[in-house]
């Protein structure tokens, strides 16, 4: 359970978070959003006790950030953002360097290090240096790296960039099955779309969480829903303009490529009504679908919204 | 301070350095040749005959050794005068491997993942520390025994004793290992600050210029060797060095500053 209270850093006159408050519960993905220099890295950094806060405060599994962040290393598990492995040391070497610094010793040590190896699906590749791998297996290893010691809280930044897709889908996977053992998961990504996959929440970060909410409600709350209307018939789409002008609950209406195009706010409960006004007044309906607003859009209205609104707290920031 | 976290870097810096097979000559190599030179002197000095002319030019250092035949006073003036550049070794090979190690790190940004473990920032710069230095402890140790009983064997055993002296016993069990831990602070403060390991090395090298300055000085001054005042006071200057270098060290390397302008 990750509990974040208006935590805050500035490096000198640099801010590069503030008033960061959020809950993870234990078994819960939430994954922070946010383009380069929103604070992602320096808020994990604050959260997985490497850097102390400037301002504001936090739990970790009860624990208080500050007056116990030795203790919260140790049961935090971290993706950092570049591998950072030793390259003269074979994979195996690099991973039971770790595994002691994380207290393993002796056979545990061992069966840790050969089940997370068979996991990323290293085996094979144990004893080389991993100064020899490709991006992808050095990825690889630092996620078996940060999952070794069975943390009770795991940050993952990027965790699947530089992987192939079977490799991705394989370490989502695997992260899925942590969240149902329980595991609290901050997950920073890039990746929209893995986002929207993975975690069960999403903050949207730009020095602070704009936004924090589930995938679904994000795109949902987020603008107006476009629903895609195809007919039939004598009638040219462009008569119907001027009826759903007048419908209370449409905020725009076009024709495209001989298809009708209807804003709404809420799809669910307004397509029944527009649905009835169209047929009333003579159209002849054979589809009716919502085009889904995408988290790619949200995101983007998000923090370009806040780019214009608050450009000089983000110049602080980036 | 916990011992299993300092072994465990110990551990990982050994496979490390004996992964680099440059940087493990470089351990090796320099305490033989500051060895070889003298040992070769000697023993030219053994298979020659001295020319009176040129003993009297070096009389003056002779009278030190009273007690021995001009020709061993000679060599044992030999021995014992370039006995100062053994000081070399710890000054040079420890800054070496920690400079390699800690840019190493900074350029691999390994330095992160380590600290986000439960390991302190103390305990790491422990045990790169130790391991930079025990190569080249070990390695003074090494060519310094092998010195004593070489040229022991090459001319006369009275030089095995000059060699293994109360003195030199003294500054191999206190000096080396006390400008080894110098060095390797040096090359961690220094390796903070640029981005490649030539250049710390460079900065670094600065280090050795008062050992040779030492080793110089006692050639034109005619002493053969220290003497143990010298050497105690040589203790307390380099303690406190070391005792500089570690509040800077300290400074520079918490745990913030590493990831923010290190890692």
């Amino acid at each position: 359970m990750i509990s974040a209270v208006g935590l805050g850093k500035r490096f000198r006159s640099l801010t590069a978070v503030h008033d960061l408050s959020f809950d993870v519960g234990d078994g819960e993905i939430f994954g922070i959003l946010g383009p380069n220099g929103a604070g992602k890295t320096t808020s994990v950094r604050m959260l997985s006790g490497l850097i102390a806060p400037s301002e504001g405060t936090a739990r970790i599994n009860g624990m208080e950030l500050g007056a116990q962040s030795q203790a919260i290393r140790a049961i935090t598990g971290i993706l950092t953002e570049s591998p950072g492995l030793h390259d003269k040391l074979t994979a195996r070497h690099n991973l039971g360097y770790y595994g002691r610094l994380y207290g393993l010793r002796g056979a545990n040590l061992r069966r840790a290090v050969d089940r997370y190896l068979g996991v990323v699906g290293m085996s094979d590749a144990a004893d080389r240096r991993v100064g020899g791998f490709s991006k992808g297996m050095r990825q690889k290893i630092a996620i078996a790296r940060a999952l070794l010691h069975e943390p009770e809280v795991l940050y993952l930044d990027e965790p699947t960039s530089a992987l192939d897709p079977s490799a991705a889908k394989t370490i989502r996977d695997f992260v899925a099955t942590l969240r149902d053992a329980g595991r609290s998961i901050v997950v920073c990504t890039h990746n929209l779309d893995e986002a929207e996959r993975l975690c069960d929440r999403i903050g949207i970060m730009r020095g602070t969480l704009l936004e924090v909410d589930t995938p679904a409600r994000l795109r949902r709350r987020n603008g107006t829903a476009s629903v895609r209307v195809e007919l039939v018939g004598a009638r040219q789409p462009a008569s119907f303009l001027d009826l759903l002008g007048d419908l209370p609950f449409v905020e725009g209406a076009r024709v495209v490529d001989g298809t009708l195009f209807v804003e709404v706010t809420d799809p669910r409960g307004d397509n029944p009504e527009l649905v009835r006004a169209l047929v009333e007044a003579g159209a002849r309906i054979v589809a009716v679908r919502e085009e889904a607003v995408t988290l790619e859009q949200v995101y983007l209205d998000m923090v370009g919204e806040v780019g214009e609104r608050d450009a000089r707290s983000i110049g602080e920031v980036a | 301070m916990r011992p299993g976290f300092i072994w465990a870097v110990i551990v990982k810096e050994a496979r490390d350095l004996l992964s680099n097979r440059l940087l493990l000559g470089a351990v090796v190599f320099p305490a033989l040749i500051f060895a070889a030179i003298p040992t070769g002197i000697v023993a030219f000095i053994e298979i020659n005959e001295l020319d009176p002319a040129q003993l009297g030019q070096i009389e003056q250092y002779l009278s030190q050794f009273p007690d021995l035949s001009p020709k061993l006073a000679a060599q044992g003036f030999i021995v014992l005068n370039f006995m100062a550049y053994f000081l070399l070794i710890p000054a040079m090979v420890p800054m070496a491997i920690a400079t390699q190690s800690v840019i190493g790190e900074k350029t691999a940004r390994s330095l992160e993942p380590q600290l986000a473990t439960p390991m302190e920032v103390s305990e790491l710069l422990i045990g790169k520390a130790i391991a930079s230095a025990t190569p080249a402890v070990l390695a003074t140790w090494g060519v310094f025994l092998l010195y004593g009983f070489v040229n022991g064997a090459i001319a006369d055993p009275a030089l095995t004793s000059l060699i293994f002296s109360d003195v030199w016993r003294v500054a191999m069990l206190s000096l080396v290992p006390l400008i080894c831990l110098l060095s390797v602070l040096l090359g961690i403060i220094v390796s903070s600050r640029v981005n490649d390991a030539r250049t710390a090395q460079q900065i670094g090298g600065f280090i050795v210029i008062p050992v040779i300055g030492v080793a110089v000085a006692g050639f034109f001054s005619g002493q053969a060797s220290f003497n143990m005042q010298q050497v105690m006071i040589g203790n307390l200057v380099v303690a406190l060095l070391i005792g500089v270098a570690l509040v800077i060290g300290n400074w520079i390397f918490d745990r913030e500053a590493i990831l923010t302008r290190l890692g």
